[in-house]
């Protein structure tokens, strides 16, 4: 079975459209952090936020009436990719496009106001409109009827290493031979409440800039936004190879599942490697598992530039993998030291042979998982 | 379709078995005692315990006990959620059947992972409370972690993708495992679901007005809605040829699966059946057999008065005279362990040979035409199975299952 990248979607801090996010990062710019205040602590948070003009062309349709930011930004990118490979879903193919979401802390806004309803003036006062949006697959629902996909939709939840592991999921599926089109949507909305619990988690930072590979880990930014990636059956960029992931049960022992998913990924044509890390503890399991599995590849993550989105992570990793390897180059690493063990993306570094590049992703809660993305040959 | 090669060297679709299973939920720990719950029509469900209720119009639900979850075998342990040691009890049942089964990939799925750790974490940061043990609630609050946990405990290392597609989660997670080995990419996938009962989403099904005061009567003509319940079950699936190779017992084989979504609106399947009747019917093809093989139904009948008229009248158009039941007046709805308990009792019925009762059932409803296993259980021949789960979001998923050839 072959698959390829037949079309893609991006929203993000720095803006929408995967050009155009693209060249932003190419020229090594960064989103601009924004303040978020906490209701209850009376904290201020730092995060990355996505740009009201991002969304401008959204459709109007009933079902984004009264959704959360996260179900607009999975929509925006959803139809891009979609969009971007010329498919429109109609009638006879409403079945052979498959939907997988990937998804970490879901519609968490509209979660938390609903529970505050409830913990502030008891059970009577619980809305019947936000509940709905509190399901997990509330975005997942939300774009398959915007779309009108009616077979199979699936939502996937997970940490940071989702993303990777709905591209996984749909390979899975794409064995279907009844499918021509999977589409992979990662999304991810920001709300205080996330920032006060990584906060407790000791794995934020409270100002920018993130600093990867650094020498201590002092925390990430969070980031909203979302990423979609339309798998077909043909494509110019290949899913070479899929990781199935793995967990790790402490944090020491990170490095060495993802030793086991970069050995099985590398063979030879990791030309780029597009991390996970993000100023915290995984920088160091990343750094470990790449100097000692990978010989040669520059790596890059764009966790400096565009924050910690988790559950749209993983696909903005596979989106940046594909643009690395359709233009032979990778935007500049921001804010990381010099690697004594490997070598880390800078401005102008081109590999414009490359055939292969690899994401990893580590995940803050325990997933590990990977893919390689080659071109055609 | 994929195939295995035969001996004669014809070619057959992969059959995929069931080689071991353990569930706990308000019906009980484990096969036995859920066969007996089954078999004896117990309605286990009482008023609720673990939170208060009193501003709620349902004040009752299907509810595990805590004294007899497993505390596991640590300090750490005492950490987990309690929907961690409910995947743990489930997981070691089915591990006891079967030492061998060492799965390749896990699907589990699940509706609100630890939610009420994020509540305690929430309420917490409310109130100014001690917030002491939040890193704690935080670190165990994803829905990953009952998964990761159950697998540590008994040293599994299987990647897991975890299926959050609201109430159709369980069936959704063994569909996919059932797709996963019959496409050839794995030989043994283990597969379920679980949810823990959890203020928020008891809340929210009450402020919907989708839970009712009364008894949960599924399909009766005066239904007034669901009561929530909650619950873990796993079963061990692997590839049919290779299961017999090594001698392993054989519960059953899941033999169709399919999977529609229905875009009518985020709460409500559309009125036509149209969602459910096209996920049974996808079922029907995946398994490549008639409707009229088809011996009983394991509804999703939630009993809210829209979604079993959907359910309802999607049967009665594909399947003329065939008993139906929904297990759920008996333990109410575990949400994202719903279908895969409701596995288990298709696996019970299966093995002997009975059909599962609908409780509290009075009076059917003249709108559709539907054989309900009324009030008691009762003997039957029973090869072929189907079971029904249908979510938020309109996401529905039936699969079914067939007695294996003695």
């Amino acid at each position: 079975m072959s698959l390829g990248i037949a079309g893609m979607g991006w929203v993000t801090p720095l803006g929408s459209g995967v050009e155009f996010v693209w060249n932003r990062l190419r020229k090594g710019e960064e989103a601009i952090a924004e303040k978020l205040d906490s209701q209850p602590g009376g904290r201020c948070y730092a995060v990355f936020r996505v740009p009201d003009a991002a969304l401008a062309t959204l459709p109007r349709h009933p079902r984004l009436r009264r959704v959360s930011a996260i179900s607009r930004f999975a929509t925006a990118a959803g139809l891009e990719a979609l969009q971007s490979a010329g498919i429109k879903v109609e009638a006879n193919n409403t079945e052979r496009i498959a939907l997988v979401f990937a998804i970490s802390n879901g519609g968490v806004t509209y979660t938390r106001r609903f529970y505050s309803d409830i913990v502030k003036t008891g059970p009577q006062s619980a809305s019947p409109l936000l509940f709905p949006e509190t399901v997990f697959n509330a975005p997942a629902s939300h774009l398959a009827a915007l779309l009108g996909i009616t077979g199979a939709s699936y939502t996937l939840v997970g940490d940071g290493a989702v993303g990777l592991l709905a591209i996984r999921m749909a390979e899975d599926l794409m064995t279907n031979e009844a499918l021509d089109y999977c589409l992979v949507v990662g999304a991810e909305e920001v709300d205080w409440l996330l920032c006060d619990a990584y906060r407790q988690w000791r794995l934020l930072r409270s100002q920018p800039p993130i600093e990867p590979f650094g020498q201590s880990a002092r925390g990430m930014i969070l980031s909203e936004g979302a990423g979609a990636v339309l798998l077909g059956r043909s494509g110019s960029i290949k899913l070479g190879k899929t990781h199935p992931g793995g967990d790790y049960r402490k944090r020491s022992k990170a490095a060495d599942v993802l030793k086991l998913v970069l050995s099985d990924l590398s063979d030879g044509v990791g030309d780029f490697i597009i991390a996970s890390a993000n100023g915290t503890f995984i920088d160091k399991a990343e750094c470990r598992a790449i100097s000692q599995v990978v010989e040669s590849g520059i790596i890059y993550t764009f966790k400096p530039a565009l924050g910690e989105s988790v559950g749209a992570g993983g696909i903005w990793q596979v989106i940046v993998a594909a643009q690395a390897l359709r233009y032979g180059e990778l935007p500049p690493l921001l804010h990381a030291p010099p690697q004594p063990l490997f070598r880390i993306a800078r401005a102008g570094d081109r590999a414009i042979t490359a055939r292969g590049a690899i994401a990893i992703s580590c995940g803050l809660s325990q997933q590990i998982a990977g893919l390689r993305l080659s071109t055609e040959s | 379709m994929p195939t295995s090669t035969v001996s004669s060297g014809k070619s057959l679709p992969i059959r995929v078995a069931v080689v071991a299973a353990g569930v706990v939920s308000p019906l009980g720990f484990g096969l036995p005692e859920t066969l007996n719950a089954l078999r004896g029509a117990r309605d286990c469900v009482s008023p609720v315990t673990r939170f208060a209720v009193e501003g709620c119009r349902c004040q009752t639900a299907g509810q595990v006990p805590d004294e007899r979850l497993e505390s596991g075998n640590g300090r750490h342990d005492k950490r987990l959620h309690r929907a961690s040691r409910m995947m743990i009890a489930a997981l070691r049942e089915a591990l006891t059947q079967d030492r061998q089964f060492k799965p390749q990939l896990t699907v589990i799925g699940t509706t609100s992972g630890g939610m009420s750790y994020g509540e305690n974490y929430y309420r917490a940061l409310e109130r100014h409370g001690d917030l002491r043990r939040a890193p704690s609630w935080i670190a165990n609050y994803p829905p990953q972690k009952p998964v990761i946990d159950a697998q540590q405990n008994f040293d599994i290392a299987a990647p897991c993708q975890v299926i959050a597609n609201a109430c159709a989660s369980g069936t959704n997670a063994i569909g996919h495992a059932f797709e996963c080995i019959r496409s050839g990419r794995y030989q043994r996938v283990l597969t379920g679901g679980y949810d823990a009962l959890s203020e928020l989403v008891f809340v929210g099904f009450d402020s919907l007005q989708a839970s009712t005061p009364e008894k949960c009567r599924p399909f009766d003509r005066d239904r007034s809605g669901m009561v929530l319940g909650e619950g873990a079950a796993v079963l061990a699936l692997e590839n049919l040829e290779t299961a017999q190779t090594r001698g392993a017992a054989i519960l059953a084989e899941i033999v169709g699966y399919g999977v529609s979504t229905d875009k009518f609106h985020m709460t409500h399947a559309d009125p036509s059946g149209i969602g459910p009747r096209q996920a049974m019917e996808r079922a029907l093809a995946s398994a490549q057999i008639p409707a009229e093989t088809i011996d009983y139904i394991n509804a999703h009948g939630t009993a809210t008065p829209f979604n079993d008229a959907a359910e309802g009248k999607a049967i009665s158009q594909l399947f003329a005279g065939v008993p139906v039941s929904s297990t759920k007046s008996m333990m109410g709805h575990a949400l994202g362990a719903a279908g895969a308990v409701e596995a288990i009792v298709c696996l019970l019925a299966l093995e002997h040979q009975f059909l599962p009762p609908n409780i509290n059932f009075r009076a059917p409803d003249g709108d559709v035409d539907l054989t309900i296993v009324e009030n008691e259980s009762r003997a039957a021949s029973v090869r072929t199975v189907l079971s029904n789960s249908f979510g938020f979001g309109g996401t529905n998923a039936s699969i079914m299952l067939q007695r294996s050839a003695p």
